[in-house]
């Protein structure tokens, strides 16, 4: 039905209120600039900056970096503006802000992100900032992307096997198992232990199954040669029958990521697990054993052959700095906090996260710290990146392998037919 | 439910014993199939009740339970070593107090925001008849079918060349633009049920259209609006991707706030984001307690044409 003496002239102005709102913005989107438009512009010189890092927003991080912060707007008579995401979003926020040209200063960095911001063309070249640093080798390359230094790293660090010495002293073990033959003869010595011992709390969700690359790596697989995928080559499917095997044997066990490792490995209940070297700290705080934290032990990863490089996965954060406003004091700020003895060992002891510079590692606080110059030496020293973390498809080519290997473990797949298929989407992802 | 058992006819087989006795079996088979059937609403009712239950009793769980206790594995129902540390360290933390605030005026002003635009639009398609009335309906239904996220990069950009990033301005022009949609389609279905005959009798009575709509529709739509203010409430109490994306910390609302404080990198605080979700849920239970009727009312208003 339709009101009588209505002119269309006064329903559309009815109309017109209403719709003001949603077609002020459509129009306003399309008259909007392009985000490119407004980046990498303003004052280099300017002692003002932004530091963005997700860390500013976590309880254990944030006084430390606050104090850094606080300490060098002191001294340097600056302001420093701080921003942060949540970690999980710490990318796309990134990626997003940075091509709007939001994000400007200091920008810190996880190194499996680098190669995906640095593609955007934002970052400056700080590859003579970075031979002032005093930097070890290893710290160095996870500062660089198509040969160029785009970060300066601030801790370096990487993803290993952390044993449980007590629980390897109650199963007999004396010492830590160095071939992957020595290590599955180790888990079934600790499943014997009963109890409700997983052996290896390894990775078997998705979400954290990127973890078998160290060990297709360690079965001979490249991953990625020549810009092509090997992943389906004979020691990639090696390595996932042997996880197959490990998992239909209940040396390790299903559904587990690294929150439920943590957890087992917590409660006495798991051998060995992966985890990046401040798992340490974590996991024996969540954890009612307190003398646990002094039984957890870097392991090398176990290798094929005796003689073969124990494979583990760089991990550790960066400080890169964006073209532009405050770029020169951002620099600045980001070479001391990252190199400065003080600040670095001050930085270690409170979050347990090594420093990158050869005087950094060698102060007595940190060198006395048994686990991780045990750690620097037995894992990060022959740790090394993801080939993938140079595409900004890098969390789709884990998820895609994660997907097959998972395929396989739960049985509706066999690791040859998984193994291919995961290599024609990692293809597909990277050509993208 | 119904019995499809068949019953004697009255009088005829009263008197017949026989038919007595037939009498009590259908009456006992009646018992059981009532019977069978209350047990299947139950055992219906405890089953989607424990489905919908067991997710808040888990969080309550948690929220009672200390770090060590969360992570026990195997994981135990009920908390032994209760706590409510978690609870008293909330009010410590003056971050969430802010948390708070911004998310009850962002989400508040959405839902008025959301009402008033919703209600000229809504009236508009309802009671008047012009060209390109049916396409703009559709445009505007067919603008809730995009996934938020598409939009966030251009709302980004405009925002960001109107310098409304971090500003309350932003989030709320932002929510109401996927809450609109709806609340237009549902004010729309409430205005269709209001018979023209009332608004010309308006009209012969002198009132001039804003008055009919103010003082005639409105108050007769408002179960609607109030179901309609409720739903973009909600909506802009939920949002994450875009109080993340377009306010800094000063302005953002709770849900990328508690993602912030309790999510890291390495653990999350599970036993204090539980606790802080509890919290915050608050006052948005009391208000459907309290508006559930007009909720209800308001979702079905549209429904049937009189």
């Amino acid at each position: 039905m339709t009101t009588s003496g209505i002119t269309r002239r006064g329903a559309l102005r009815m109309f017109g209120i209403g719709a003001l709102g949603v077609a002020g913005a459509g129009a306003l989107g399309a008259c909007a600039p392009s985000g490119a438009g407004t980046s990498s512009g303003g004052d280099t010189k300017s002692k003002n900056f932004d530091f963005t890092s997700w860390s500013l927003n976590e309880e254990a991080a944030k006084p430390s970096i606050e104090k850094i912060i606080a300490a060098w707007e002191k001294a340097e008579g600056s302001k420093i503006r701080a921003v942060s995401y949540p970690y999980n979003e710490y990318l796309s926020q990134l990626t997003l802000k940075l091509g709007g040209g939001e994000t400007t200063g200091a920008v810190h960095l996880d190194i499996a992100w680098l190669a995906a911001v640095a593609q955007m063309g934002k970052l400056a070249d700080l590859g003579s900032v970075a031979l002032k640093g005093g930097y070890t080798n290893v710290a160095l390359d996870s500062g660089m992307y198509d040969g160029k230094q785009y970060g300066l790293p601030w801790n370096t660090g990487s993803i290993g096997v952390i044993a449980n010495s007590s629980l390897l002293e109650k199963a007999g073990i004396k010492k830590h198992p160095t071939t992957v033959e020595e290590f599955e003869g180790a888990l079934r010595e600790l499943k014997g232990l009963g109890g409700g011992v997983v052996p290896y709390a390894a990775a078997t969700k998705v979400a954290q199954l990127k973890d078998i690359f160290p060990w297709m790596q360690t079965f001979g697989c490249t991953l990625l040669e020549d810009s092509k995928v090997t992943i389906g080559d004979d020691a990639s499917i090696d390595a996932v029958t042997w996880y197959k095997k490990l998992h239909d044997e209940k040396l390790i066990a299903a559904d587990v990521d690294r929150f439920d490792a943590r957890a087992l490995f917590g409660q006495g209940k798991a051998a060995f697990y992966d985890d990046a070297i401040i798992g340490k700290g974590v996991t024996a705080a969540q954890s009612k054993d307190k003398t646990l934290a002094d039984a957890m032990r870097p392991m090398k990863r176990p290798v094929l052959r005796a003689g073969d490089t124990p494979q583990a996965l760089l991990w550790g954060g960066v400080i890169a700095i964006v073209k532009g406003k405050g770029q020169d004091a951002a620099t600045e700020f980001a070479l001391h906090t990252t190199t400065d003895r003080a600040t670095t060992t001050e930085y270690f002891a409170a979050r347990a996260l090594p420093p990158s510079t050869t005087a950094g590692l060698s102060d007595p606080k940190v060198a006395q710290d048994t686990f991780t110059t045990e750690w620097t030496e037995k894992i990060t020293d022959t740790a090394t990146g993801s080939p993938f973390w140079q595409f900004a498809q890098n969390a789709q080519i884990e998820e895609a392998v994660a997907k097959q290997v998972q395929a396989v473990l739960v049985g509706t797949s066999k690791p040859k037919d998984a193994m291919k298929k995961a290599a024609e989407e990692v293809n597909d992802l990277i050509k993208r | 439910m119904t019995s499809t058992t068949s019953t004697p006819l009255a009088g005829t087989d009263r008197l017949r014993p026989s038919a007595t006795s037939a009498g009590r079996t259908s009456r006992r088979r009646m018992r059981k199939d009532l019977l069978r059937s209350r047990i299947a609403a139950w055992t219906a009712i405890v089953v989607i009740g424990a489905f919908g239950m067991l997710p808040v009793y888990w969080l309550l769980a948690t929220a009672l339970s200390s770090p060590e206790q969360t992570f026990q594995f195997p994981p135990k129902l009920i908390p032994t070593d209760i706590t409510f540390s978690n609870f008293t360290a909330l009010a410590e933390n003056d971050q969430l107090i802010t948390y708070l605030v911004n998310s009850l005026i962002v989400a508040s002003i959405t839902a008025v925001l959301s009402v008033v635009v919703a209600t000229y639009m809504g009236y508009s398609f309802s009671k008047f008849r012009y060209r390109g009335r049916r396409s703009l309906m559709h445009m505007v239904l067919a603008s809730q079918m995009f996934p938020q996220a598409l939009l966030l990069v251009t709302l980004y950009a405009v925002f960001s060349s109107f310098g409304l990033l971090n500003t309350y301005t932003a989030l709320v022009l932002s929510f109401t633009t996927f809450t609109m949609p709806l609340c237009v389609w549902m004010l729309k279905g409430i205005f269709d049920t209001i018979p023209d005959a009332l608004l010309e009798a308006a009209s012969i009575d002198g009132a001039s259209r804003w008055r009919t709509l103010h003082s005639i529709v409105a108050p007769l739509a408002a179960p609607g609006m109030i179901a309609a203010g409720l739903f973009a409430f909600v909506r802009g109490w939920n949002d994450f991707i875009f109080a993340v994306t377009l306010a800094d910390k000063e302005k953002q609302t709770l849900p990328p706030g508690l993602v912030s404080t309790y999510i890291g990198e390495f653990q999350t605080a599970w036993p204090e984001l539980m606790a802080a979700s509890l919290v915050v849920s608050a006052p948005v239970v009391v208000a459907f307690m309290f508006l559930q009727r007009y909720l209800v009312g308001g979702m079905t208003a549209g429904s049937v044409k009189s």
